[in-house]
């Protein structure tokens, strides 16, 4: 229980076109995270498949059913919205139970069932107080109750960390990685933090712009991205994307420097050099791979790792160093670009270029 | 301590000095009439006499006795118990209606209101006209409807008076519900009706137990302000029917004002404010005190 297909949805909003035909299937039991920038959809695509939004065309299924014309009500899924939404002016234990009490569900099986939910989310002394007595993450988690003690087809979770502080994020999140292998439930999972979708997802649909720019596991996305917005949307420093053309087997850059091409490119062609921070190194005495001589104008340590950025090919690339590898501006070191793990993509089109 | 020590020149009662002429202004103007008129119902002024002798309860003794005070009251209540619901169902309805973003809403608001902006003289006043046994044009319209004329006599007619004043009353005031409640209902939490909704509960469910309670302290305090203010209901009866036929409609201000500057029995008219004064004290009291308005 718990299959979603998605088919050819288009949802306006006045003169926005908010979603330009998706097509989605989701298998019982995944966890699909939908993850993109501000205002490419991906809220406006769950709240579809809540039912809060009508879509103007296509299909939503949920084990086959058409449930477009259903009422969210009828169509048995559960949500956690970013600001809780928790009412007010029940009890922890009446807004868990608030699904199961407004379905007609017996006393003593609400007790139960509501029970076992705050056991398992660790709510069990809270559950005579008012929601404004709790915490943000007592609250997050006393929303998340009331999904999981209902028994929905679907999950649906909109940016449900987002009003949390960094330290709570990181507990939560792995909360509800955990939960899901607990209870194994169809969770559609919407939020903006790259970190979030690589983290949690058995998939990951990015979206942009009301249409999906690519999906699949989280490393296949990281590792094999399809365009430069997918490239430069997972990872965190961003993608270097570096103007340059191929020439004689060989990258060159406006400014001069050239790096030999592990790989055919179309030559005569404007072409952008992606390669991630961490894929930068400083070769030691003797190694083989091709060298850059670069002048590092900023140093940002992390702790464990340095941020060094330097000028390439016009543009301002960053290279991530272990932490004492530069100390300051102004040095002048030779990085070392692992070719293998770097991508081409056309400089117009923003597509990859593979072999 | 040290600020004073600092600045040894401040008058430290300085502050008492600057309310002391907003006190003694409430203190004239609010605080003094009341003084008086409680005085004065314990004397027996009336136009012929000033006889400021103390009476005693004398008056409040007499107004136990008086059915036509007790009838006035009933009056103004049955007016409260009928409009005061009316205006709160009907503006609630209304800003359900007008909660979405619609072409045109912000006219039809602009319109809707209009009522309350008139004077309710003004608006009894036109009303009567409207309801002209002859020319009014409610009476036409009816006529439309029926093969004969209609001549309903709309202020006159012991079965149709209420009803008149009724409809006046409620037209005017239900604006004024509306737009407490449509800034009360846009202010409730949407995703906390989305979650509600995707809960499973229907829309009575909805209302009880999640706009309700969001829209309660602000729909307590219009209740309050309009049962104060059919309370003291006035203006539209008196366009309408000065408290008749005979003493039909005569609600307690009516009465009150009949008794006090037509017939100028003060000392009585004195002592009959004074209870309901402390009717309504008690009665605020109490309610005060059950809608938990503060949570």
């Amino acid at each position: 229980m718990g299959r979603l297909s998605i088919e050819g949805v288009h949802k306006h909003y006045g003169k926005v076109h908010a979603l330009k035909g998706v097509d989605l299937d989701i298998a019982e039991g995944e966890f699909c995270v939908f993850v993109g920038p501000s205002g490419c959809g991906k809220s406006t695509l769950l709240r579809c498949i809540a039912g809060l939004e009508e879509i103007d065309e296509g299909r939503v299924r949920i084990d086959g059913e058409a449930v477009e014309g259903l009422r969210p009500r009828d169509r048995n899924v559960a949500m956690v919205f970013q600001n809780y939404a928790l009412y007010p002016y029940l009890s922890v234990f009446e807004n868990i139970a608030f699904g199961l009490r407004a379905r007609k569900v017996p006393d003593a099986e609400v007790r139960a069932r509501v029970g076992r939910a705050a056991a398992m989310l660790g709510l069990e002394t809270f559950l005579d107080r008012k929601p404004r007595e709790l915490s943000g993450g007592q609250r997050q988690r006393v929303a998340i109750g009331r999904a999981v003690v209902r028994d929905a087809r679907l999950f649906l979770f909109d940016e449900p960390l987002s009003n949390l502080d960094a330290q709570l994020r990181d507990g939560m999140r792995a909360e509800i990685k955990r939960l899901h292998q607990e209870i194994g439930k169809t969770t559609v999972y919407v939020t903006h933090d790259q970190i979030e979708a690589m983290t949690l997802a058995d998939r990951i649909v990015l979206l942009r712009d009301g249409r999906i720019e690519q999906q699949g596991a989280p490393l296949d996305l990281f590792e094999r991205p399809e365009t430069r917005f997918v490239a430069g949307f997972l990872g965190s420093p961003q993608m270097n994307f570096i103007p340059c053309r191929a020439e004689g087997g060989a990258l060159r850059f406006s400014c001069g420097r050239s790096l030999p091409l592990s790989r055919p490119a179309p030559e005569g062609r404007d072409l952008l050099f992606g390669v991630r921070p961490e894929h930068f190194s400083r070769p030691g005495e003797g190694d083989p791979r091709p060298r850059l001589d670069v002048e590092i104008d900023l140093v940002q340590p992390t702790g464990a790792r340095t941020y060094a950025q330097f000028r390439l090919g016009g543009v301002e690339a960053t290279a991530e160093l272990p932490a004492h590898a530069v100390e300051r501006p102004g040095a002048r070191i030779a990085l070392a670009a692992d070719m293998a793990r770097a991508h081409l993509f056309d400089a117009a089109t923003g597509r990859a270029i593979r072999d | 301590m040290t600020a004073a020590a600092r600045t040894p020149y401040t008058d430290r009662n300085f502050k008492y000095l600057l309310i002391v002429p907003a006190v003694a202004t409430i203190l004239l103007v609010g605080l003094f009439p009341v003084i008086y008129s409680l005085i004065l119902s314990f004397q027996n002024v009336d136009m012929m006499f000033e006889d400021t002798s103390f009476q005693g309860a004398k008056h409040y003794r007499a107004l136990i006795g008086d059915a036509r005070f007790w009838e006035s009251l009933g009056h103004t209540l049955l007016f409260l118990v009928i409009a005061l619901p009316a205006e709160l169902i009907l503006g609630l309805a209304m800003a359900y209606l007008f909660l979405d973003r619609m072409p045109g809403r912000q006219v039809f608001v602009a319109l809707l209101v209009l009522p309350v902006t008139i004077s309710p003289v003004v608006a009894g006043a036109t009303w009567r006209l409207l309801f002209d046994n002859r020319f009014g044009p409610i009476n036409q319209i009816l006529g439309w409807f029926s093969d004969e004329p209609v001549t309903i006599l709309w202020t006159i007619d012991p079965s149709f008076v209420y009803a008149a004043i009724l409809m006046a009353e409620i037209w005017q005031w239900t604006p004024f519900m509306f737009l407490l409640l449509l800034a009360a209902l846009s202010n409730v939490d949407r995703s906390q009706i989305e979650a509600a909704e995707l809960d499973g509960a229907g829309f009575w469910r909805r209302f009880r137990l999640v706009i309700l309670p969001a829209i309660w302290p602000v729909m307590a305090i219009a209740i309050l302000i309009r049962a104060l203010d059919l309370f003291r209901l006035f203006d539209v009866v008196w366009a309408l029917t000065r408290g008749g036929p005979g003493t039909m409609t005569e609600t307690f201000s009516i009465y009150a004002y009949v008794l006090g500057f037509q017939q100028f029995e003060t000392s009585y008219t004195a002592a009959m404010s004074f209870v309901v004064i402390l009717i309504l004290v008690v009665t605020i009291t109490i309610v005060l005190r059950r809608m938990e308005i503060e949570r």
